[in-house]
């Protein structure tokens, strides 16, 4: 007398066939039966007539026990879109395999022969099942069609909504635009406002302006005694209702100058940078090397002549640039003199002033 | 007749050069370019013109294209190589005459390069007029002209 491992009880016994009779199993088998016979039971309501959802991954992927089988299986068979309720199930019902298991399970488990019909599916049933599952599909699938096909058309609808909303308001703005032309050229609007204005009375405002007239009619036609200031052209820079720049946000051509020297660039600029590096460069040379403060950028006219101290100049640089000056005056006041060309070269000649100064 | 000094052809550029260039000497070459001595003399300026390049700047300039400057720094020999540093005329006592400007080619290249740096450490200690490191032998003679003496 082995041990013996009762899959029902869960447990381990050593007393062979006789746990099978106990009362502790046969209460715990009933248990066991009944939660089973009630899902088949279920499934069996819906082998005359099958259910056809669509597929939800939170629900459609329930797996069953079968106790008979030892074996975990699908109770929804699916595709992935669509789901036929409790077809896994019955499918695992009608086949031989299941059969023969069931038959053995009661044998092995001693349990009620009167239900043991019930767990199992006959063959045909199941092809009914089938042939019915084959038609609900259709049915199912047409009608996912029909759905699809009233979305679409909301959808369009919408669309179309859209559309004529911004239609009316793009022809407000094209009428507005109308209205500010400088004459008012359309005649059928103007002979309906004539008419309009006819209807009305007020006909002391024919000749004046065709906007003022327009507003005029507006505002009769509201009954109302308000004062109207003239309509405002905003047609150039648009306005609230066309989404222009508010006029805060607008650069004030006044403030733009004191604007940009309120909110200079914050920290030195490039060619600052430059400037102060090419400074930091010179700060490194002696200050007192030759010509430190000389200002290399300065603008000069056509007759500047640099400092240049000559072979027989006595005294400061810039001396002898006075007396070359002094010299190409003189030369030209004797060129002039002396027209008929006995000046001397060109060469000799400062040397020989420069002589006389030297002298001198 | 050297094809990579900058050369000067009118006054206004010559004026540009001599103010522009900052602590550097520039060196002014008055002469002409067919001319045999200042073709040696622009032979040593072009091959030590890279080298001196953070001392010095060289310009070529032709005695015939500014006259106003040939009359004022008294040219009557060509070549003659004027020095300036920041815009100030530097003078160099070769022991010739001249203190003025340098007249005829140097010798060696290497003459031209002691010249350069002597003007450049003297104008930046403040000198107006510097020792020329060049051996006498080696400064060309001549005769200054005087009309009439």
């Amino acid at each position: 007398m082995g041990a013996h491992y009762c899959s029902v009880c869960r447990q381990t016994t050593f007393t062979g066939k006789a746990h099978i009779f106990g009362k502790n199993h046969q209460s715990r088998l009933r248990v066991v039966l009944l939660k089973f016979l009630e899902k088949v039971k279920e499934a069996r309501r819906t082998l005359k007539k099958p259910l056809v959802e669509k597929f939800d991954c939170t629900q459609h992927r329930e797996t069953f026990w079968c106790y008979c089988c030892g074996l975990e299986i699908e109770r929804h068979s699916t595709d992935g879109n669509m789901t036929v309720l409790y077809g896994g199930l019955i499918e695992h019902m009608s086949t031989p395999e299941h059969r023969k298991n069931t038959h053995k399970f009661w044998w092995d488990n001693k349990a009620d022969p009167k239900l043991r019909d019930k767990v199992i599916i006959p063959e045909e049933e199941t092809e009914r099942f089938k042939v019915e599952v084959a038609k609900v599909l259709d049915s199912f699938v047409e009608k996912e069609d029909e759905f699809i096909k009233q979305q679409a058309d909301y959808i369009r609808a919408q669309e179309k909504h859209r559309q004529e909303v911004l239609q009316s308001l793009l022809e407000r703005d094209a009428e507005t635009e109308l209205f500010n032309g400088p004459n008012g050229t359309d005649v059928c609007a103007e002979a309906s406002v004539s008419s309009q204005l006819a209807s009305h009375g007020s006909d002391q405002h024919v000749g004046s302006s065709f906007v003022d007239t327009m507003a005029e009619v507006k505002w009769a036609s509201t009954g109302q005694n308000l004062t109207f200031i003239g309509y405002q052209d905003s047609s150039s820079s648009g306005n609230v209702h066309t989404g222009a720049v508010p006029p805060w946000l607008q650069d004030d051509p006044q403030e733009g100058t004191s604007g940009a020297t309120v909110h200079p660039e914050i920290g030195p600029s490039l060619q600052e940078f430059h400037k102060h590096k090419e400074q930091e460069k010179l700060r490194k040379l002696p200050p007192n090397r030759v010509g430190a403060n000389f200002d290399h950028s300065s603008h000069t006219d056509a007759n500047w002549l640099p400092s240049f101290g000559r072979v027989w100049n006595s005294g400061r640089r810039w001396q002898s640039r006075r007396q070359f000056r002094q010299e190409e005056g003189q030369k030209n006041r004797q060129k002039r003199k002396r027209e008929h060309g006995t000046n001397g070269s060109k060469k000799t000649k400062p040397a020989e002033h420069q002589t006389t100064s030297a002298n001198t | 007749m050297s094809l990579f000094l900058p050369k000067l052809s009118c006054k206004k550029d010559i004026d540009d050069v001599i103010k522009g260039v900052a602590e550097k000497v520039v060196v002014l070459r008055f002469g002409r370019d067919e001319d045999s001595v200042c073709l040696q003399l622009d032979e040593i300026l072009s091959k030590t013109a890279h080298d001196l390049s953070n001392m010095a700047s060289i310009y070529i300039v032709d005695v015939d294209k500014a006259p106003i400057y040939t009359r004022y720094f008294d040219i009557s020999y060509i070549p003659s190589t004027v020095f300036f540093f920041n815009g100030q005329h530097m003078k160099v006592d070769y022991g010739s005459p001249d203190h003025t400007k340098f007249v005829g080619s140097f010798k060696t290249k290497q003459d031209f390069m002691d010249l350069i740096e002597v003007i450049y450490r003297g104008a930046m200690r403040g000198k107006m007029i510097v020792q020329s490191p060049i051996d006498p032998q080696n400064i060309p003679k001549y005769d200054l002209l005087y009309h009439g003496i």
